[in-house]
């Protein structure tokens, strides 16, 4: 408990770490990687076990569990325009 | 060839073409992670060799026209092959020309994807006859090929170093399956580890965000500050003869044709190389500057298509960084396609020939056109809307999935290890051509001990 000042002064300023030279906040990427393992992994094994039935769930999982994350977590990165409007 | 085959073809070039014209955005994204894991979903879902090699080779040509867009707008390279073009992209930002950049990079692609394209077929067929007889010392050449990347790496003996201990790690794990039978003698268990390998960086830093010491000294950033330049409309259909100068045309079409001939060394070391030497004499830094990113956007997508068309249709056998790379999947995607039994057994060359003019065609009209058009609306799009976390997670599934198809649970695990270990390996300038080489020829490497 003792460490919680720190973490909250963290969690107002700079939260984000560096994963695959992009920013992530560790929360947002733990609940994106249990979403779409359960989405892929879960669509791959109530598949009807006849190939290549698996196979096309899981890949429809992964695309639910993306389609999921994309509306669930907010991208971090800020905008900013700079030079002449059009 | 009838319509409905023709039509299934350009179905797939369009789905490659839009699906990475989107990710060849997104920053950061790793050629071989990327392209990868789909085409072997592609392969093992069972469609037809033509249909994924069409997908393929407009999914590698739209992510090259891609890929840069994010390197002039935000100084940010879309993926591993875009990053020895910031420098130059940056001095054009600086002028206030990221639009121009835009279009010199997409028309160097194209360039690069018109050269690319005859001269490996042609290319190709002057090696097949010696294809079988190449074939018969693949596992050597394989074991040659890690030794010289090793060499070339930047920490040599490191990389050397690390070949054996590597190699016993896969045979180990394969001969551990087949030992308590989760997988029948025989059957050699490979996606799963090459995916390992893949994402290894990936899976390193999410073992170590568990380390509470590690995690609390990770440095921390602020929110990724994207500036964006406000630009101009561009009318009509674009021409890459007309946005580029003769010059330009000129040192990048020659640029595209040393990669072709190339095509087995490694892409981002020939980009910088070639990319310096064509623009250094230059002296007005802005032409340096557009001449430098034509001719290396050029080159890099030329490079990617012979490393991809040549050893497919001449050898069978992934001979090139690109082979071992992103177009794995279209050598050895097991139980489908196998060393003896891949797509360069089963097309022939007007298949070859029709699928790739198909693909390039396709993402050429339809990534060129959108790259020039809306450059900047997808970028916007792309960073305001999809969170890095959404795409992290996704490879993360895939490969999950591929671990259990492979072998069951236990080669989750498996593959988070082999993950631990090339993500290490990666960290410490073992390069990933190093390692797919060395899960290449682990079996024979072992074999010396027997």
């Amino acid at each position: 408990m003792k460490q919680k000042p720190m973490e909250e002064q963290d969690t107002q300023s700079e939260q984000y770490i560096e994963v695959w030279e992009d920013v992530v906040r560790i929360k947002d990427l733990v609940i994106s990687l249990i979403i779409c393992s359960i989405t892929t992994l879960g669509g791959y094994l109530i598949a009807p076990n006849e190939p290549p039935k698996p196979l096309i769930f899981g890949l429809v999982g992964t695309v639910l569990g993306f389609i999921i994350c994309s509306i669930i977590i907010k991208p971090k990165r800020t905008f900013e325009y700079i030079g002449e409007e059009e | 060839m009838d319509i409905s085959l023709i039509l299934e073809l350009v179905t797939a070039s369009v789905l490659g073409a839009v699906l990475y014209t989107l990710i060849g955005i997104a920053p950061g994204t790793d050629e071989t992670a990327v392209l990868a894991p789909v085409t072997l979903v592609l392969v093992l879902t069972g469609f037809e060799p033509i249909v994924i090699l069409a997908f393929f080779i407009s999914a590698i040509v739209a992510k090259k026209l891609t890929d840069s867009i994010p390197v002039a707008v935000a100084g940010i390279p879309g993926g591993v092959m875009a990053a020895p073009m910031v420098d130059h992209a940056m001095v054009l930002k600086k002028h206030g020309l990221p639009e121009v950049s835009i279009r010199k990079m997409a028309s160097g692609s194209v360039i690069g994807t018109l050269v690319a394209v005859p001269l490996s077929l042609l290319l190709a067929s002057v090696i097949a006859p010696f294809g079988d007889e190449i074939k018969n010392y693949a596992s050597q050449i394989f074991f040659g090929g890690a030794v010289f990347l090793a060499l070339m790496a930047k920490n040599r003996w490191l990389a050397l170093a690390a070949i054996l201990p590597f190699a016993i790690l896969i045979q180990g794990l394969r001969h551990l399956y087949w030992g308590i039978g989760i997988v029948p003698e025989g059957t050699t268990v490979f996606t799963s580890f090459f995916l390992g390998i893949t994402i290894g960086p990936i899976i390193l830093k999410l073992f170590e965000l568990l380390n509470r010491d590690i995690r609390n000294k990770l440095p921390r950033y602020h929110k990724k500050e994207i500036k964006l330049q406000r630009s101009k409309k561009e009318k009509g259909f674009p021409n890459p003869f007309k946005i580029l100068d003769a010059k330009e045309v000129g040192t990048t079409s020659f640029a595209s044709l040393t990669g072709v001939l190339t095509f087995f060394m490694s892409p981002v070391g020939m980009t910088i190389f070639l990319g310096e030497t064509f623009s250094n004499y230059i002296k007005d830094p802005v032409k340096r500057a557009s001449r430098a990113i034509s001719s290396m956007d050029g080159l890099t997508n030329a490079t990617y298509i012979a490393g991809t068309l040549v050893p497919l249709i001449a050898i069978g056998l992934p001979l090139s960084p690109m082979a071992i790379g992103p177009a794995i999947a279209l050598f050895k995607a097991p139980p489908v396609f196998t060393e003896d039994h891949n797509m360069h057994h089963l097309l022939s060359m007007n298949e070859f020939v029709i699928a790739t003019v198909i693909g390039a065609i396709v993402a050429i009209s339809i990534t060129y056109f959108i790259t020039i058009k809306y450059a900047q609306q997808i970028c916007v799009f792309v960073f305001k809307y999809i969170p890095h976390e959404a795409l992290l997670g996704v490879f993360f599934g895939l490969v999950l999935m591929l671990a259990y198809m492979d072998a069951g649970w236990l080669n989750i695990a498996g593959v988070l290890l082999i993950g631990i270990v090339a993500g290490t390996l990666h960290r410490w300038g073992v390069n990933y051509g190093v390692q797919f080489m060395v899960l290449y020829s682990a079996p024979w490497i072992m074999s010396w001990f027997m």
